[in-house]
């Protein structure tokens, strides 16, 4: 096929790209400096931090966005078009700008008085970054949610309720188990950017080794302090955890069961 | 579609086809006022075209020994210079103006710190910078040090920044009481905080030094801006944003 063997050369391209960044980072580390860096107490600190932080910041979002994305999906409303572009805003913005945000909105002259007597302390601590996570993460996850409830046919649900189930059940029997690759793979497209995510971060939480400083934010510390071996052997780790993350999506895509439930009635 | 498409080469032609007799200088990003303002004069005056390249001074010299390209570096500290020269990437250097760090603090906690000694009074909320990463981290570091109240000063440290700016905001803001930042990074932020000295036995004033690298393509030109940058009207500039002239 003519057009088929044309195409293949932008693929090869794109290809080549990757491959060769990657593998001139990693011709720059040596074995001794992954070792040396899988081995830090610092870097395994900040390995852990990113990890939890990062499911923290992705439960939220699930709590949150899963609902939010749902009614997008299923009603119109007065101003729904600003809402969507109000939505997506967080994805262009320059992360550092939003953490400069973060840090006025959570700091002492608006909300930060308040939280406090809460008991809730956002700024220069873990907290701060989940806040900060959340906030770039979570329009990644509306917008697959919604796609992947838009996919699922009215029908069913009506079905559903015809049958004598709340709207509630509806949503739990019958529209989240339809739409859960969508769900998912949304889930862990968030995750993979709360992993990776730095300049808001290091703004609301700071780079505090053994406190605020998440991989990203140790990768760049060690960039900073000219140690770029362990720089990159941390940012191995990071893409290693990316890399399994990814890997995931590929294959909760290919599991699906193509269209069967969704297609017409 | 084809006119596009025309169109959008012509940009990128015209945005990389004058390159050639550019000049590459990489800048310590906490220069940046006083550097954008002399480069307006330089190009004005010369026509020669500089890029300037603003960024952390560690992260300047990871790109530089990455890169084996540029023709100009100023960082924040000397150490940075050395750090090339031991490399033998100087060509040449000369001293500009003196970096001397000085206590940033928040106007509304003017009471609380009214001298060094006091930023180890419990309670008081501190922000320092990532004594590896960073130029003014290392500084302070060694500033506690030499005070002898290392161990109180750093029970107040509520947080480490990896930039100096960001230090100089969270004074500004407010979430911290005070920290440890350049000057000219406390100055440019003076309405909203006060500058304490540091006692003069505790430091010594960093030195910025504008080189030219043993990369540097058109010798010429490079050295050209060099004396520009030594001048001393140059030297006034940076006096303005808040740096101090080196001491004879």
């Amino acid at each position: 096929m003519p057009m088929g063997r044309f195409f293949i050369l932008p693929l090869l391209l794109i290809i080549l790209f990757i491959v060769g960044v990657l593998a001139a980072l990693i011709f720059q580390v040596s074995p001794a400096e992954i070792y040396q860096a899988v081995s830090s107490p610092e870097t395994l600190f900040a390995l852990r931090l990113s990890l939890i932080t990062s499911l923290l910041a992705v439960s939220v979002c699930i709590i949150i966005g899963v609902p939010a994305a749902y009614l997008l999906a299923r009603r119109d409303f007065f101003g729904k078009a600003a809402v969507d572009v109000l939505l997506d805003l967080p994805l262009v913005m320059t992360p550092l700008v939003a953490g400069v945000g973060l840090l006025f909105l959570f700091g002492q002259k608006w909300l930060g008085g308040t939280l406090a007597e809460l008991g809730l302390h956002l700024i220069f601590t873990p907290w701060g970054a989940v806040a900060a996570q959340t906030f770039i993460a979570a329009p990644i996850l509306i917008r697959s949610s919604r796609t992947a409830f838009e996919a699922v046919n009215p029908r069913y649900e009506l079905a559903g309720q015809t049958l004598g189930l709340s709207p509630f059940q509806v949503f739990f029997t019958v529209t989240l188990p339809l739409a859960r690759h969508g769900l998912l793979s949304g889930t862990i497209l968030a995750w993979a950017r709360a992993l990776g995510e730095f300049g808001a971060t290091l703004m609301v939480a700071g780079a505090t080794r053994f406190k605020t400083a998440t991989l990203p934010i140790s990768v760049y510390l060690n960039i900073s302090s000219g140690e770029l071996g362990l720089a990159l052997a941390c940012s191995w780790l990071l893409l290693f955890t990316g890399f399994l993350l990814l890997l995931t999506v590929k294959w909760i895509g290919r599991s699906r069961n193509p269209r069967a439930p969704i297609g017409g009635i | 579609m084809k006119r596009i498409f025309l169109a959008l080469c012509l940009l990128i032609l015209s945005s990389t086809g004058v390159s050639a007799a550019e000049l590459h200088f990489f800048v310590g990003a906490g220069l940046r006022e006083p550097v954008d303002r002399l480069m307006e004069n330089f190009q004005k005056k010369t026509g020669q075209r500089v890029v300037v390249d603003y960024d952390g001074s560690g992260r300047l010299l990871a790109r530089i020994t990455a890169s084996g390209q540029g023709d100009l570096f100023m960082p924040g500290s000397f150490f940075y210079i050395e750090k090339l020269q031991a490399r033998g990437k100087i060509h040449s250097w000369r001293p500009v103006v003196a970096h001397t760090p000085v206590i940033a603090v928040n106007k509304s906690s003017a009471e609380k710190v009214t001298r060094f000694r006091d930023l180890a009074k419990p309670g008081i909320r501190l922000a320092l910078g990532d004594p590896k990463a960073m130029a003014f981290g290392k500084t302070a570091m060694k500033i506690l040090e030499r005070s002898g109240l290392k161990d109180n000063i750093l029970a107040n440290v509520v947080v480490y920044g990896a930039t100096v700016k960001q230090l100089a905001l969270y004074v500004a803001e407010g979430n911290v009481d005070a920290s440890i930042v350049g000057r000219t990074d406390a100055f440019q932020f003076r309405d909203r905080l006060d500058m304490i000295a540091i006692p003069d036995k505790y430091f010594e004033a960093e030195t910025v030094a504008v080189a030219v690298l043993t990369t540097a393509v058109d010798l010429k030109a490079a050295t050209l801006l060099q004396d520009f940058v030594v001048s001393p009207q140059a030297i006034k500039v940076f006096e303005h944003f808040g740096f101090l002239p080196l001491r004879k």
